[in-house]
């Protein structure tokens, strides 16, 4: 026990020095064990967020773990997306009832889907060859302007976006007279996207081209040495990236059939730049698993005595805050990450 | 000619540069009055960047780090003040679940003040005192120190009287210092014993009768406030460099790390105040030369012109600071070369430390001012950070004028910009100006040599 004391890494050394596997058997046990006390309505609303976060950090880790890019601002592209979804499918009946109107198109969800995911990836190619010149803290500053900046752009490009009211009415999907309107059928859309997101990111980090990120991330001038051409390199992965942002905030939009300004703040931005963190850098199930404890960690806490509910949302960002040093600080490649900060 | 067409870089920044120029000399001409207000408003915003970009500067000519703590302590002096004055701001003391945060507190404080003491005195008088004396001596001085600034915070209501001791010592020790100059440089060693004596009698009652004036003007509080937040800031970030930050330098292996230590610092301190303090928007209380002064047909308010006037003080005793004063030759020393200046016997933890604590301090006066200015919420921290940064890139990384400059120039670019614009649009103009200068103009326009 003095020994312990002493020197804390010893405790690894009890663990046979897996981190890894303590830190999956921890969350998933944790998500089995609150599924069965909480029943399986709760767990399918979860599953869903978690989902949704969880292709939002995958897509966020390919820039931030496999490219090196600190990027804090990948919100916006979520934002795009979902306000490409809630513009393009709001209810056109329900629109024309209202004071101050904004251009309703009425179409289906799968139509809709392609666009949201097209416009982020064309916002993030006028954006990326811009941001592609800076590196490091000024790169971090840029991509926090850019999430500014896209907020500012929601909440005040009234014509299109109803400023702080929100769009009201955002279509459920639906295909050929079979409506995903179940939370239990959206549930399993959400996962099939997300299986998709995971199986295009596992064959990007494997391919050649997963590889030549590697080595921009490790060294980027070698890099461009041996004849890579960088700046192609980044602004590919980053434009994939924001594509597959865009389609998280497609099916955010949908599920939550209300969207405004508040979910696309700088903050949440940076919840997810921790999550991705935490889960591990360079890794794709590390995202998965830092999504699953960020959406835990939330519900965990509603159960916390002394903190009253409205106050769980601060809560947990201040723990994530507190867990980000602390990892900064022994573990810099989170939890089961691959690649050191 | 031919450089400037070889570098269509540099020709474009020219370019877009004139045009700005153009079109802020085209509305001079157009409405002189409205420009003239409009260049006021830029001025008075311009201060508060400019006094968050001379708290990035210094410390990030310092050890080449952004602290975006800097962007929680402009949120933290705020609330501070709001806090300690809402009997005036709300009418009624804010009820908050106060305990907790005091002793928070208090407890930075009590460990900065051991800290202080310990690099300070421990040495010297360790072969004086036994090493039990000095710990239980330093001990009982921090505590005591940790348990001044729990009843401090804990009835803001006689703010002034709690305050008016630690007024008369802070003007007493500040009398005796600058006699003891005088002494040294004038009298010399020449004798002159009484005049010590007679000296240090005079500073002592000094110290006594500015406490009890204070002690006398309730109307002191909110100013009393103000010095009391953002010492309180400052002090959090002494705390967060010498508890968490120099760990961090000495095994990072890139500047990231801290980059995102320091990002979680400010998520879970902007989630902190916003328990504490909800977060809707709030004001602070009126301060003085509230009423508009009209200029040339133009109007401006006292405030602003002292928010002006505090920058440029800050800006001038900054300088003061690093050119002319030992410690200002330290950090400069630790900016060239910290491997060197530790060789050389600079002590570096204690120097950085204070240079922390100075950048802290300016980002929460930046904080407080603004937040005299438009109401404050606990995400205003944010987009003070980002704007702070910009300024501090436009005028050049690292560089004090620049950084002065660059909040002058933004402040005015921006009003100016949402002149034909609506007025929400203006943080996208600050942006668009970053992005320029980063791209055109990379060094900003006085670059650290």
């Amino acid at each position: 026990m003095r020994e312990l004391a002493r020197n804390p890494r010893a405790a690894l050394r009890l663990t046979g020095g897996n981190i890894e596997l303590w830190a999956n058997l921890l969350v998933i046990s944790w998500a089995v064990a609150f599924m069965l006390w909480q029943g399986v309505g709760f767990a399918i609303t979860l599953g869903t967020v978690f989902a949704i976060w969880a292709i939002l950090s995958v897509s966020l880790n390919l820039v931030v773990g496999f490219s090196g890019l600190l990027s804090i601002g990948h919100i916006g592209f979520f934002g795009i997306g979902a306000y490409a979804m809630a513009i393009l499918t709001s209810d056109a009946s329900y629109e024309q009832l209202r004071t101050e109107a904004i251009p309703t198109l009425g179409w289906p969800f799968f139509a809709a889907l392609p666009v949201s995911v097209a416009l982020a990836g064309l916002v993030a190619i006028l954006v990326g060859i811009v941001f592609n010149r800076f590196r490091d803290d000024i790169y971090v500053l840029v991509s926090f302007g850019f999430a500014i900046i896209s907020f500012n752009v929601f909440l005040n490009w009234r014509a299109l976006t109803r400023g702080a009211f929100g769009i009201h009415e955002i279509s459920r999907p639906e295909i050929g007279g079979w409506a995903f309107d179940g939370d239990l059928a959206f549930l399993a859309l959400v996962v099939v996207f997300l299986a998709a997101v995971m199986l295009v990111s596992w064959f990007i980090v494997t391919s050649s081209f997963g590889r030549v990120l590697t080595a921009i991330r490790e060294d980027e001038q070698a890099a461009s040495v041996f004849g890579y051409r960088v700046t192609h390199y980044k602004l590919a992965i980053w434009v994939i990236s924001a594509m597959m942002a865009g389609l998280a905030g497609g099916l955010f939009a949908s599920w939550t059939s209300f969207i405004d300004p508040n979910s696309f703040i700088l903050l949440e931005s940076i919840l997810l730049v921790s999550i991705v963190i935490l889960g591990g850098l360079a890794t794709i199930w590390g995202s998965l698993l830092g999504a699953m404890t960020f959406v835990l960690l939330e519900e965990g806490m509603r159960f916390l005595p002394f903190l009253p509910n409205e106050y769980v949302g601060q809560a947990r960002q201040v723990v994530l805050g507190i867990l980000l040093v602390l990892l900064m600080l022994f573990r810099p490649q989170g939890l089961v990450g691959r690649f050191k900060l | 000619m031919d450089r400037l067409l070889a570098n269509p870089g540099r020709l474009l920044a020219i370019v877009l540069t004139t045009a700005v120029v153009a079109y802020i000399g085209w509305k001079v001409i157009l409405s002189p009055e409205q420009a003239l207000q409009f260049t006021f408003n830029g001025l008075s915003v311009g201060a508060v960047y400019a006094l968050l970009a001379m708290g990035f500067t210094i410390v990030y000519s310092t050890v080449w780090f952004f602290d975006l703590y800097y962007g929680a302590a402009a949120a933290l002096g705020a609330y501070g003040v709001f806090y300690l004055r809402s009997q005036e701001a709300l009418g009624g003391q804010y009820q908050v679940n106060t305990p907790f945060v005091n002793v928070v507190f208090a407890a930075v404080v009590a460990g900065v003040v051991a800290w202080a003491l310990h690099t300070a005195f421990y040495n010297r008088l360790r072969s004086r005192f036994s090493p039990t004396v000095l710990r239980v001596g330093g001990g009982l001085l921090s505590a005591g120190a940790g348990a001044y600034t729990g009843i401090i915070l804990t009835y803001p209501k006689e703010l002034h009287v709690i305050l008016s001791p630690a007024v008369g010592l802070a003007v007493a020790l500040a009398a005796l210092w600058g006699l003891s100059l005088i002494y040294r440089r004038i009298i010399g060693n020449r004798g002159l014993r009484p005049f010590l004596w007679v000296a240090a009698l005079g500073a002592v009652i000094l110290g006594a009768y500015c406490g009890l004036l204070i002690a006398q003007a309730p109307g002191a509080k909110l100013y009393l406030s103000w010095a009391v937040s953002c010492l309180l800031a400052g002090a959090v970030g002494l705390a967060l460099y010498r508890g968490l930050y120099m760990y961090m330098r000495q095994r990072a292996r890139s500047p990231l790390v801290m980059l995102v230590a320091s990002l979680g610092i400010l998520l879970a301190i902007t989630a902190f105040t916003t328990i504490v303090f909800q977060s809707a928007p709030r004001p602070l209380p009126e301060p003085f030369g509230s009423r508009p002064w009209s200029i040339g047909g133009a109007t401006i308010k006292g405030f602003n012109v002292f928010t002006v006037g505090m920058a440029l003080a800050g800006f001038f005793g900054l300088l003061l600071l690093l050119k002319r004063t030992s410690f200002g030759r330290a950090v400069r020393a630790i900016g060239d070369d910290e491997e060197v200046s530790k060789v050389v016997g600079i002590n570096t933890t204690v120097i950085i430390a204070v240079v922390f604590f100075i950048g802290a301090v300016f980002a929460a006066m930046a904080g407080v001012l603004s937040g005299h200015d438009t109401a404050i919420q606990p995400r205003m921290g944010l987009l003070l950070l980002l704007k702070g940064w910009i300024a501090s890139v436009v005028g050049g990384i690292g560089n004090l004028y620049g950084a002065i400059i660059g909040g002058f120039i933004l402040g005015v670019v921006e009003q100016f910009g949402i002149w034909d614009l609506a007025g929400e649009w203006k943080d996208v103009i600050s942006f668009v100006v970053l992005i320029l200068f980063l791209s055109f103009w990379p060094l900003g326009l006085l670059p650290r040599k």
